[in-house]
C-alpha cells in the first residue's frame, strides 16, 4: 500500500523525520506511538498525502468550523462525492437524504446533538466526535487518524476505535500512550527524535518492551540510526 | 544577542515612539487657545440640550429614513463590488486602486459626483459605496487570510473547489465577516448624516443648518435623535428585516433626477483638466510651462502646507485617541468599575461616538478659539471613543483569572495586557480614518488639505480640487503603507475588529 | 436592485444623453435664517404655479456653489444666487439671464463687526486692521467673503494674508457674529441685514460687539434664469417669469428672502461684482 526508504523531513529550522524507512501493507491496522515532539503527526500528514486518493483524515487540530452546524461539520466529509452546487445549496438548506445519514452516524457514535447545533457550543469529547463522524463519512477503505480519541473517556474511545476499525480494511493511528488500545492493532511502530525506534506486531509487543521504549534509555534492538 | 534594556517590549516602544512624535507635532502645531466670552454662546447651547425641540425640523421623519436608506444602499453596493475583490486583492494593482479609493473622503466623493449627477441619491450612494466597497475588499481579504487552513486539510481529496472554498474558508470567516458588515453599518449611518452637510437630504442637512445658525434646540433634538439611532441599531436592523428595508430604501428614494451623458463628457473633457489644457484646438497651442506653473503653483501655496498640517494635525489627535480609548476602556471595565460606572461609561461612549466630530469641533471652537486644537479634541474624542468600544467587545469577552483584585493594577497586569495589541491594531488603522476625517475640519476652516479642496470646489475649480486629492490620496497611501509595515511587524494574531 | 436601478439610469441616460426638464425647478438660499427651507419655499413655488401654470418644483440646497452646480447641471432653471454665485452662474451657462433683485440689493452693505477688546473704534475711514485676526462668513459669499476681502485689499494695499495674524471662515454670516462675540476671532465681516436682525432680536450683545465700519454699497442677491428657458416652457416665458417674481407682494412670501420688494436687474448690474471676484482672483 505504502512503501518508502530514507525519508527525511523537515520544517524551516528543525528536523521532523529522518531517514525513515518504513513499509505498510493493505489490511494492515497500525498504531504510531512515541513522545510528543518525536515526529509522530508529521510521519502521519506524509502518509496521508500519499494515500489521499483514498484515505480519509482526522486532524488532532480537527479542522472544524465553529460558525456551521453540527451536520455540516459531517457533511464536509462527503464533499467530494456531490458537484458544488448541491454542496453550496445544502449550506442554506439541508438535503434530507444526507441529513438522515448524517444523523444516523452521529447517533452509532453516542454524539446525541441537535443537528443544528453550532458547534461552537459542544464540548471537548463532542468536538472530537464531530471530527470524527467527518472522517468516517467520508467512507473511505483507510483512515488515517491523528490521536482521535484523545479527549474522550477510556470507555467511549475504545468503543469508538472498534467502530473506527470495523468499518476501514486498513488503519493507520497516531495513539497518545500506551493504553490497552494497543490491542486492537496489528502493528505497533514506535517513534523517537524523528527515528523509528521500534516495530513490532501485535504478539511480539510486552509491557516490558513498551517501557523500555518510554524510559528513554538506549534500546535492546538497535535503532537504525 | 545581549539585550541592553530586556523590559521594553515592542508595545512599550511604539507607543513611547508615539508619544514622542505627537509631542513634537502637537509643539509645532497652532494650539492657541484663544477665547474670551464663550459663555453667552455656550449657555444658549446649554439651553438647546436641556430643552430640545423635536418639531422645528420640517420632513424630520423622511430625512432620518434617508439616513438609514443612503447606508443601507451605500453598504449593499459597496458589498456588491468589494466583495468579488476580495478574493483577488492579492493583485497588486488591485491593491492599490482600492487603497486610491479608499483614502478619500466621502465628502470628498460626494462633492465630485454632485457635479456629475447633481444633487441626486445617486451621488450619495456612490460616494458611501465607492470607499466603503474599498474597505470591504481590504478588510474581507485580510479575515480571509486569517482563517484556518486546517479545515482544507481534513476535506475530501477530490472535493472541487467551489465546495472547498464554501465549506473550507467563507464558513470560517462568515461570523467576523457579517459582525464586520453590521460594524461598517453603523459608520455608514454616520457618512450618511456626514452627507447631510453638502446637501444630500439626511440628517445631517438639518443638523448642520441647525448648529451653523445657533438653532440649538433643534439641533439638540437632532442629535439625541441620531445618538438613538445608532444605539439602538441591533433593535431596529434585524438580519430578517434587512431586506425588506432594502426593497424600501430603492422605492422611497428620492427622484433621481435623469443624468446627462453631456455632462459627464463635459466633466472629464473639460472640467477637471487644468487651464491650460482648456479649450486645446491642437497640439500647438499646448503650454507645458503653463501647466508646470500651475501645477507648482497649487503644490507650493496649497498642497504642501496642507500635507503639513494634516500630518501636525492626525498625529497628534491619534496620540490622544490613545490616551482616550487606553483611559475610557479601563474605566469601561465591569469588573474594575463596577456595573453602575461602567454602564454609563459605556452610554458616555456611545454618545462620543455617534455625535460627527464636526459638531464637536464646533463647540470646542467656540470654548478654545480657532486654532487647531478644537479639532485635535474633537478627532480624539471620536476616534477613541471608538477604539475603546471595539476593545471592550474584547475585554469582556477575556477571561479574568481568579484572582483577579478589581483594582487598576489588577487590570494592568491582567487585561491590559491581552487586549493592548488589539487596542494598538485598532489605533493605527484607525489612523488612515483620522488622516481622512480631517477633511471634515477643512470644511470648518482648519487649513488642511480638506480646506484647500473645499475652496476649489467653492471657486469651481475642479482641476484644482483633482489635483488636491490626488495629492490626499498619495498622503494616505504612504502613511497605510508605513502603519502597515509597523502593524505586520507585531501582531501575530489577527485584530478582533477594525 | 437599488444596483440595478442605478446601473439602468446611468446606462439609459447616458446613451439617450438628453437632459430634458419637464418639471420647472428653482433654488433659493435665503442669507438669513436657513431653517425650514422647504416648508417656506415651498409657498413660493405654489405661488409661481398659480402664476406661470406650469409645475414648479423647489429644490433645498447647502452652498452657493451646490446652487451654481445644480444651475449649469440644469437641474434648476431658476435660482436666487448672491452676487459672486450668479456671476459664476452666468459665466458656466451663456445666455443666462439675471432678471430681478431685491429692493435692498441694489445698495448692499458689508460691515465689519470687532469685539470690544480690539479697541478698534468705529469710523467713517476704513479701519486698521493690521496684525488682528479675522473671520469671513462662507468661502462663496459676497458679503460676506468678496466684498470685504475686496476693501481689505484696496485699502491696506496688501492680501489679506498679509494683514491678519489668522484668517477664518465661519461658514455663515450668524456664526460670524457668535464667534467674534466670543473672542474667537477679533473682528468680522458680516452681512448688514443678519447684522440689523441679530440686533433687533438681541442675540448679540451690542456692548461686546460693535460695528467699526461700513463698506460702500454693491449689488447683491439676484433671480437668474437659466439660458434657454423660452425654448422648453414656451415663448415669452421668460418675459412672464420676470413679471412674475416683479408682482411677487406677499409679505409671508416675501419674509423668506428676506426682501421687502423685488425690483428689476440685469447682467449690466453685476459687471462690478465680476471685476472684484477678478481683481481678488477668485475667479479667472
Amino acid at each position: 500500500m505504502v512503501n518508502f526508504e530514507d525519508l527525511t523531513l523537515k520544517y524551516t529550522d528543525k528536523l521532523a523525520i529522518s531517514q525513515l524507512s518504513l513499509s505498510i501493507k493493505h489490511g494492515e491496522k497500525v498504531a504510531i506511538i512515541g513522545p510528543s515532539g518525536a515526529g509522530k503527526s508529521t510521519l502521519l500528514f506524509h502518509l496521508y498525502s500519499l494515500l489521499k486518493d483514498n484515505a480519509a483524515f482526522c486532524s488532532q487540530k480537527q479542522g472544524l468550523v465553529d460558525g456551521l452546524s453540527t451536520y455540516h461539520n459531517v457533511y464536509m466529509g462527503s464533499l467530494a462525492r456531490h458537484n458544488w452546487l448541491y454542496n453550496v445549496v445544502n449550506l442554506v438548506t439541508p438535503f434530507s437524504v444526507p441529513l438522515g445519514e448524517v444523523n444516523g452516524l452521529c447517533h452509532e457514535l453516542s454524539l446525541d446533538v441537535p443537528m443544528a447545533k453550532l458547534l461552537a457550543e459542544l464540548s471537548g469529547g463532542q468536538r472530537q466526535r464531530v471530527a470524527l463522524a467527518r472522517a468516517l463519512y467520508q467512507r473511505q477503505p483507510i483512515f488515517i487518524g491523528d490521536e482521535p480519541f484523545s479527549a474522550l473517556d477510556p470507555l467511549m474511545a475504545e468503543h469508538l476505535l472498534k467502530l473506527v476499525l470495523a468499518r476501514h480494511s486498513s488503519a493507520i493511528m497516531v495513539l497518545h500512550d500506551k493504553s490497552q488500545a494497543l490491542s486492537h492493532f496489528d502493528r505497533i511502530i514506535g517513534l523517537r527524535e524523528g527515528k523509528l525506534c521500534l516495530d513490532v506486531t501485535q504478539d511480539e509487543l510486552t509491557p516490558e518492551l513498551l517501557a523500555h521504549f518510554y524510559s528513554h534509555e538506549s534500546f535492546p534492538q538497535p535503532c537504525n540510526a | 544577542m545581549p539585550k541592553s534594556s530586556p523590559f521594553i517590549g515592542y508595545w512599550l516602544k511604539t507607543t513611547l515612539s508615539l508619544w514622542v512624535i505627537a509631542f513634537v507635532c502637537f509643539y509645532l502645531s497652532d494650539t492657541e487657545i484663544i477665547s474670551l466670552d464663550p459663555w453667552s454662546e455656550l449657555q444658549r447651547m446649554g439651553l438647546g440640550l436641556v430643552s430640545p425641540d423635536f418639531f422645528a425640523t420640517e420632513y424630520l421623519l423622511e430625512a432620518l429614513w434617508q439616513t438609514v436608506s443612503f447606508a443601507l444602499l451605500g453598504v449593499f453596493v459597496g458589498l456588491l463590488w468589494g466583495a468579488p475583490l476580495a478574493l483577488v486583492y492579492t493583485n497588486r494593482f488591485i491593491a492599490a486602486m482600492c487603497a486610491v479609493i479608499r483614502s478619500i473622503h466621502e465628502i470628498f466623493w460626494a462633492l465630485l459626483f454632485l457635479q456629475i449627477f447633481g444633487l441626486s441619491p445617486i451621488t450619495g450612494i456612490l460616494a458611501i459605496a465607492l470607499p466603503y466597497g474599498a474597505t470591504f475588499a481590504r478588510v474581507f481579504h485580510d479575515i480571509l487570510l486569517q482563517s484556518p487552513v486546517t479545515t482544507v486539510q481534513t476535506l475530501p481529496a477530490h472535493t472541487d473547489k467551489i465546495s472547498r472554498y464554501f465549506y473550507g474558508r467563507i464558513s470560517h470567516v462568515i461570523v467576523p465577516i457579517l459582525a464586520y458588515i453590521r460594524y461598517r453599518f453603523e459608520c455608514a449611518l454616520r457618512s450618511s448624516a456626514v452627507l447631510g452637510f453638502i446637501g444630500m437630504p439626511t440628517l445631517g442637512f438639518y443638523l448642520e443648518t441647525a448648529f451653523r445658525q445657533g438653532n440649538y434646540h433643534e439641533g439638540a433634538a437632532l442629535l439625541i435623535l441620531f445618538i438613538t439611532l445608532i444605539g439602538t441599531i441591533s433593535f431596529w436592523c434585524r438580519p430578517t428585516l434587512i431586506i425588506l428595508y432594502l426593497f424600501c430604501a430603492v422605492f422611497t428614494l428620492p427622484n433621481i433626477p435623469s443624468v446627462d451623458g453631456m455632462l459627464l463628457w463635459r466633466f472629464i473633457s473639460q472640467d477637471i483638466l487644468p487651464p491650460a489644457l482648456q479649450n486645446l484646438d491642437g497640439f500647438s497651442q499646448f503650454d507645458f510651462t503653463q501647466l508646470l506653473n500651475w501645477a507648482y503653483k497649487i503644490l507650493l501655496e496649497q498642497a504642501l502646507p496642507g500635507m503639513i498640517l494634516t500630518l501636525l494635525l492626525a498625529l497628534s489627535a491619534l496620540a490622544m485617541a490613545h490616551l482616550v480609548s487606553v483611559s475610557a476602556s479601563a474605566l469601561a471595565f465591569k469588573p474594575l468599575t463596577g456595573s453602575i460606572f461602567s454602564s454609563v461609561m459605556k452610554l458616555l461612549l456611545l454618545i462620543l461616538r455617534s455625535i460627527p466630530e464636526y459638531i464637536f469641533a464646533f463647540i470646542f471652537m467656540m470654548l478654545l478659539g480657532p486654532s487647531m486644537l478644537p479639532a485635535m479634541l474633537a478627532l480624539a474624542l471620536h476616534n477613541g471613543a471608538l477604539i475603546a468600544f471595539l476593545t471592550l467587545r474584547q475585554s469582556d469577552t477575556v477571561s479574568v483569572s481568579a484572582d483577579f483584585n478589581g483594582r487598576i493594577d489588577g487590570y494592568c497586569y491582567d487585561i491590559l495586557p491581552k487586549i493592548y495589541p488589539n487596542l494598538m491594531g485598532l489605533l493605527f488603522y484607525r489612523f488612515e480614518v483620522i488622516l481622512r476625517e480631517t477633511a471634515i475640519f477643512g470644511i470648518l476652516g482648519v487649513a488642511t488639505l480638506g480646506f484647500y479642496i473645499d475652496s476649489a470646489f467653492s471657486e469651481i475649480r475642479y482641476s484644482t480640487a483633482l489635483l488636491l486629492m490626488a495629492c490626499t490620496a498619495l498622503l494616505n497611501i504612504v502613511v497605510d503603507l508605513v502603519s502597515r509595515r509597523l502593524l505586520t511587524q507585531s501582531t501575530r494574531g489577527g485584530l478582533a475588529c477594525r | 436592485m437599488g444596483l440595478f436601478k442605478i446601473a439602468a439610469f446611468i446606462t439609459l441616460s447616458t446613451i439617450t444623453s438628453s437632459a430634458f426638464a419637464a418639471v420647472f425647478t428653482f433654488t433659493a438660499i435665503p442669507d438669513e435664517n436657513e431653517s425650514q427651507l422647504r416648508t417656506r419655499f415651498e409657498k413660493v413655488a405654489l405661488y409661481l404655479e398659480k402664476e406661470l401654470g406650469i409645475e414648479v418644483n423647489y429644490v433645498p440646497v447647502k452652498s452657493y456653489s451646490a446652487a451654481v452646480t445644480a444651475f449649469r447641471n440644469n437641474q434648476v432653471q431658476l435660482a436666487w444666487f448672491g452676487g459672486l454665485s450668479g456671476v459664476q452662474a452666468r459665466r458656466l451657462v451663456p445666455g443666462s439671464d439675471a432678471i430681478a433683485q431685491g429692493n435692498e440689493d441694489q445698495f448692499f452693505q458689508s460691515y465689519f463687526i470687532a469685539h470690544e477688546s480690539a479697541e478698534v473704534l468705529s469710523s467713517d475711514s476704513f479701519p486698521n486692521l493690521n496684525g488682528l485676526t479675522f473671520t469671513f462668513g462662507s468661502k462663496g459669499s459676497t458679503s460676506g467673503r468678496l466684498m470685504p476681502q475686496f476693501y481689505i485689499e484696496r485699502n491696506l494695499g496688501k492680501k489679506t494674508k498679509d494683514v491678519f495674524k489668522r484668517i477664518g471662515f465661519s461658514g455663515d454670516h450668524s456664526r460670524t457674529i457668535t464667534q467674534v462675540e466670543a473672542g474667537a476671532y477679533q473682528v468680522g465681516a458680516v452681512n448688514y441685514k443678519v447684522w440689523e436682525t441679530a440686533v433687533e432680536n438681541g442675540t448679540v450683545d451690542t456692548n461686546k460687539v460693535k460695528v467699526i465700519w461700513q463698506s460702500p454699497t454693491y449689488p447683491d442677491y439676484q433671480w437668474t434664469v437659466r439660458a434657454g428657458v423660452d425654448e422648453t416652457f414656451g415663448e415669452g416665458f421668460k418675459e412672464r417669469l420676470t413679471q412674475t417674481l416683479l408682482n411677487m407682494n406677499d409679505p409671508d412670501l416675501l419674509a423668506s428672502f428676506p426682501r421687502s420688494s423685488f425690483v428689476p436687474a440685469d447682467n449690466l448690474d453685476y459687471e462690478p461684482i465680476e471685476n472684484v471676484a477678478k481683481a481678488i482672483g477668485l475667479i479667472d
